[in-house]
């Protein structure tokens, strides 16, 4: 009874813990896709960076990229998350 | 003797830009030779993709400094070579690190890199980073470089990665304040890929992509700081008493001077002095007059030196002494 309480009122709290965070983990995927936009820009056209900078931070990379492709993934409903993330239905 | 060709404060950096063939590496060499001969330890370096100061000290060079005489080294820097080098020691950081690699095909990316434009003026830069590095081990330091173009980019170029590196710092900054903020609230993050756990970092002390960008910040300011210094660098123009050079010399004085780069010296290059003319050439000695006089009244605060045609061609030691001593100035 007490484990089921515990457990209960743990989920209860995590929900609000994770949205509280929501609006500034959505600004922080914007960033990640931008920053890794911003490195791999020679592909889309952007001016990109100095190349000795891009490549001595491409190993670093891991997250970002990940992140800037779910985000292309994504990209055809963008106003669909936004939408969500202010909970308009 | 002219002082901005003697070092200062720690070392001497000479940089010899100018159109193709007007003579650089003939009066780098003699002007590293003569500054040589009176005691200064000189290393000459040539960062031309067509080399050929091997050519002009009659000697094979290569990337180690090699003596020549007392006190004078010389080298050549393969650039092919060291961008192919430079490169395949990233593609094996990275393969190291992105175990995903085949999804995302970076591999047919390094592919390009090499072909992408620009990377021979980062390959240079890095080269004479490389270079100044270690230059307290000499006393003056000597570059031939590639024709103006790709010399003027180059030496823009610290100013333009200095930019962008303060750029991406930044934004840098904004991700990891994000991420510390999210932190406090939720406890340490994981990021899972392909069933690897990585931890989020949200210090600019723990974050991979921060350290790398300070520390390449830090090193592009090392040079920025030496070639805008001075005490430290001058740029010697080597031309020929023709319009077109004497525009493209115009050019880069300008553009130096906007990146604040010192530029000193004028070398006047292969002027014909001939007694008797025949009517053809007259012409061609009033062009040159021409340009005589007006790159005087150009370049306020620039020395010039002129320096005739020679009958033979300026190969051999005791030729380029002759050249370097009428370029140091006694």
């Amino acid at each position: 009874m007490f484990e089921n309480l515990k457990a209960f009122f743990k989920g209860f709290f995590s929900a609000f813990k994770a949205q509280s965070t929501e609006y500034l983990e959505f600004e922080e995927r914007e960033l990640e896709n931008v920053f890794a936009l911003v490195l791999m820009g020679s592909f889309v056209g952007i001016p990109s960076p100095p190349t000795t900078l891009v490549i001595r931070l491409m190993p670093h990379m891991v997250r970002e990229i990940y992140v800037m492709q779910r985000r292309a993934e994504e990209m055809d409903d963008i106003f669909g998350e936004i939408a969500a993330m202010f909970e308009i239905t | 003797m002219k002082e901005y060709l003697i070092p200062k404060e720690g070392f001497r950096v000479l940089f010899f830009i100018g159109k193709g063939g007007v003579g650089k590496t003939t009066t780098s060499a003699a002007a590293a030779l003569t500054l040589a001969k009176k005691g200064y330890k000189t290393l000459i370096v040539s960062i031309d993709p067509a080399h050929n100061l091997g050519d002009v000290f009659m000697l094979e060079l290569n990337n180690k400094p090699k003596r020549i005489v007392e006190n004078l080294y010389a080298m050549e820097l393969d650039m092919e070579k060291l961008i192919k080098a430079y490169l395949k020691h990233l593609e094996e950081n990275l393969k190291h690190m992105y175990r995903y690699l085949t999804v995302i095909n970076l591999e047919k990316y390094f592919e390009v890199l090499s072909f992408s434009p620009g990377i021979e003026e980062y390959a240079t830069l890095e080269a004479i980073r490389e270079i100044l590095q270690r230059g307290d081990e000499w006393d003056i330091i000597v570059f031939d470089t590639p024709p103006t173009g790709l010399t003027l980019r180059v030496l823009a170029l610290p100013r333009i990665s200095l930019i962008w590196a303060n750029k991406l710092i930044e934004v840098r900054r904004k991700i990891l304040e994000r991420r510390k903020a999210i932190e406090k609230i939720q406890g340490e993050r994981k990021f899972i890929i392909e069933g690897e756990e990585y931890k989020l970092p949200s210090d600019e002390e723990e974050d991979a992509v921060m350290k790398e960008l300070k520390k390449y910040k830090e090193e592009i300011e090392f040079v920025h700081k030496i070639i805008t210094n001075p005490k430290k660098t001058a740029v010697i123009a080597v031309m020929n008493p023709e319009m077109l050079p004497l525009y493209e010399t115009e050019r880069a004085y300008e553009s130096l001077n906007k990146f604040k780069i010192p530029f000193r010296l004028i070398v006047l290059n292969k002027i014909l002095e001939l007694e008797e003319l025949s009517s053809k050439l007259k012409v061609k000695i009033e062009a040159q007059k021409k340009v005589l006089e007006l790159i005087k009244s150009k370049f306020k605060g620039v020395d010039i030196i002129k320096i005739p045609m020679f009958e033979e061609e300026p190969r051999g030691l005791k030729w380029l002494e002759k050249i370097g001593g009428a370029i140091i100035g006694d």
